[in-house]
């Protein structure tokens, strides 16, 4: 894999009488890992991850220099050293996604069962915490309700910014050209993309309260519900819809569209019949992204939907409940404080672990998605 | 070419059972699920009719109990749904008077001009407040072979301000003359984040000690004073007991197993207790020039009342003092009662740590929660 064989170089001679062997790297990448391990015993008095990463990545590298370049050359070794360099990086990208997973998998794993995912925190104190810190009961609590509540919001969200977003992209691509609103429209919508999220919550929870006090000025607190939370989320959702969408009806060949008008077909069936079918799966594939990219927004949902504690099927009144919130609150806020603080964090994981599920299928999904209905190309 | 329209439709008809299967595990889940934190039907002995939300929107201070009090409150009256956002005093208070919650919880009471504009929100009589929840605050200490501590507060100030940097220091074996003191470096620590804790704990010391503690009340540690910062309770928590030497000051819920010191007040040492905890509230006063129904009190840090223990943290409830209809009414009367009573102090006492209210107090409280009225 490291190993690169230059056929151009001037001298041939050289390329087959004098080549470390394929597994060269892997042997150094071993051995100064062993080498980084020994001194941080000698010199730092223990196994110290960091110390021993840092060390070895150094020493690799001289390594891999100095035994190239008294045997193969300077050129194949400055070669040698860059790609050594990028394939460290790379490696050090992975760290924390893997320690991550590592972390969510490790803990929320040895955690979570059939009643945490069935049961909601209707009832739960304190004393039930400290009684499962003691050994004395199982595990309370748990978070149906922040399942449904996430599975509810997500899905309004959806149908709110699905329609707006790919619509606005067709405007965009199809009928824009590049018109005044059209620049316009993709220069909101580059806005919308760095809005922070907790100001599309305060958006959202802004709007809403100020029509609730405009129809029945009497009630106290019904602003907060599940669709605020929807609307926050899809002020989110939408330019990401219309950026991914936008791109993917920029690859349909225009060939296919001329085609179309030289049958004397339409413009709108020639965008439903030839433009959309052709791009499906990059379109339904960009959403599923947009979908996992809100599905773990914790700000906006505190802000418009609160922290139910009861499942809620009803999106348009009361509280709501979803997992990022939940994880936010059981971890900073504990049901009982003190030693059973443990438990709180136990199921504050063991939801991140289904979060972290959630977020993974639905990736994995659109990636099945985008295989599955790509178009052929039969020629 | 590209094999589009009639292709894409019947993939999307191979998707389809996998979507129906999808479909029909998700309502299975649903059939089953719905029940309580322990698997049991929760109100199943509920005799009472109310049907309702409350909204409650304030302190965090108060979470642990709150849990504990709409737990409880539940099993009594299924109908009624107590939603409480710890968003912090100061957006309780906000949101209260702006009519956004039905109550708030607050660790301060109301000031003046928020009393003022409670008279807006909550009918001429404005909004009524009394304490709920009180939770001592311990100094907890790890020392190696002192198991228990006496620190009067001109010490306690200095220890925390550095001038006191060694345990066998004068000050502390004055406080302390059977003691056996090493001479172990002190390590104060305090929080590193803005906090409630820290602020009753500064406003303790600038009553108490007035002469040593000359730094303003706030809820942010002062810098200067130098000491090792924790973030979090969990974390002084952590540092205290990690450190040979450290002394901290955090919730009485939450320091577990480590040593508490005992405070003097006036000639003796009071051990933290939940009921000496809630006799410094009997033996404050009243903040003057307020209604009926406005329970504030100026917590006498520097009582010298016999077995109180002033280092307490208390956080009030805030109810209007008429609202529009006779169900919100109800229902307010009803939480506000169970919050207050025996049983829901004792629930918060166990879950949360906190000291329960006395029965003079509570008395004088369900008073004030019984003058709640209609509006007009």
């Amino acid at each position: 894999m490291l190993t690169t064989t230059n056929n151009s170089t001037s001298t041939p001679r050289t390329l087959t009488s004098k080549q470390l062997p394929k597994f060269t790297p892997w042997v150094v990448a071993i051995g100064s890992i062993i080498v980084a391990i020994i001194i941080s015993f000698v010199s730092f008095g223990g196994f110290n991850i960091p110390v021993v990463a840092v060390l070895a990545g150094l020493i690799n590298m001289v390594a891999v220099f100095a035994l190239s370049a008294s045997y193969e050359g300077r050129r194949k070794a400055t070669d040698r050293v860059a790609t050594t360099i990028v394939t460290s990086s790379f490696v050090l990208a992975c760290v924390p996604l893997i320690s991550l997973l590592w972390l969510t998998v490790s803990k929320g794993g040895a955690a979570i069962n059939g009643d945490l995912l069935s049961r909601t925190m209707l009832g739960m104190k304190g004393v039930l915490d400290q009684q499962y810190v003691a050994g004395e009961a199982a595990l309370a609590g748990g978070f149906y309700h922040a399942i449904v509540g996430t599975v509810l919001i997500t899905l309004a969200a959806c149908v709110i910014s699905i329609p707006i977003g790919v619509l606005t992209a067709i405007y965009l691509v199809e009928y824009a050209g590049k018109n005044r609103l059209g620049k316009a429209i993709t220069f909101l919508v580059d806005v919308m993309t760095g809005i922070p999220s907790i100001v599309a919550g305060l958006f959202a929870f802004a709007l809403f309260s100020t029509i609730a006090n405009v129809i029945m000025p009497e009630a106290a607190g019904i602003a907060k519900t599940g669709f605020t939370a929807a609307v926050a989320l899809s002020v989110l959702m939408v330019p990401i819809v219309v950026r991914n969408t936008e791109e993917i009806l920029r690859l349909v060949p225009m060939d296919l569209r001329e085609a179309s008008y030289a049958l004397g077909v339409p413009k709108w069936k020639t965008i439903v019949k030839i433009v959309l079918p052709t791009s499906v799966s990059g379109i339904l594939s960009g959403i599923t992204i947009a979908i996992a990219r809100v599905i773990g927004e914790t700000a906006p949902i505190m802000v418009t939907a609160g922290f139910a504690k009861t499942l809620n099927w009803n999106l348009f009144s009361g509280w709501m409940s979803t997992l990022p919130t939940y994880i936010y609150d059981s971890q900073l806020r504990p049901v009982s404080p003190g030693d059973a603080a443990l438990a709180s964090s136990e199921r504050a994981w063991a939801a991140a672990f289904v979060l972290v599920t959630l977020v993974m299928v639905l990736n994995l999904l659109a990636r099945l998605i985008a295989k599955v209905l790509a178009p052929k190309a039969g020629r | 070419m590209f094999s589009y329209s009639k292709g894409i439709f019947v993939k999307l008809k191979h998707l389809a059972p996998s979507a129906a299967i999808l479909a029909a595990g998700a309502l299975t889940l649903s059939a089953c699920g719905g029940t309580s934190a322990t698997g049991e039907e929760v109100g199943e002995g509920s005799n009472s009719d109310l049907q309702g939300t409350l909204t409650g929107i304030g302190a965090s201070s108060q979470k642990a109990a709150m849990d504990a009090w709409t737990a409880d409150f539940a099993s009594e009256n299924s109908g009624v749904t107590v939603n409480y956002s710890p968003d912090g005093s100061g957006a309780g208070r906000e949101q209260f008077l702006a009519g956004n919650a039905q109550f708030a919880g607050s660790d301060a009471h109301l000031d003046d001009d928020e009393v003022e504009a409670s008279k807006e929100v909550c009918g001429p009589e404005g909004a009524f407040e009394y304490p709920v929840y009180i939770s001592p605050i311990a100094v907890a200490f790890n020392v190696e072979g002192v198991d228990e501590l006496n620190l009067s507060p001109s010490t306690i100030a200095k220890i925390f301000k550095g001038e006191i940097s060694t345990w066998n220091d004068e000050a502390i074996k004055a406080d302390n003359p059977d003691a056996d003191l090493p001479d172990t470096k002190i390590t104060a620590v305090h929080r590193a984040d803005d906090s409630g804790t820290t602020e009753n704990f500064t406003e303790y010391l600038k009553a108490a000690a007035e002469k040593d503690w000359d730094a303003e009340v706030s809820g942010d540690f002062p810098k200067d004073f130098g000491g090792e910062a924790a973030q979090g309770t969990d974390g002084v928590v952590q540092t205290v007991s990690d450190t040979d030497g450290a002394i901290g000051y955090a919730d009485a819920s939450a320091v577990g197993s480590l040593s508490k010191a005992k405070v003097k007040v006036g000639e003796e040492y009071v051990e933290l207790s939940p009921e000496a905890a809630s006799k410094v509230v009997d033996a404050s006063e009243q903040v003057e020039g307020r209604g009926e129904g406005d329970l504030a009190f100026d917590l006498a840090r520097d009582t010298t009342e016999s077995g109180a223990y002033p280092i307490v943290l208390v956080s009030y409830h805030l109810v209007c003092s008429s609202y529009k209809d006779q169900e919100t009414v109800d229902m307010v009367k009803a939480w506000e009662k169970f919050v207050v009573s025996e049983e829901g102090q004792k629930s918060a006492a166990e879950s949360a740590g906190s000291a329960p209210l006395s029965d003079d107090l509570r008395s004088q409280i369900e008073t004030v929660i019984d003058s709640i009225k209609v509006e007009g």
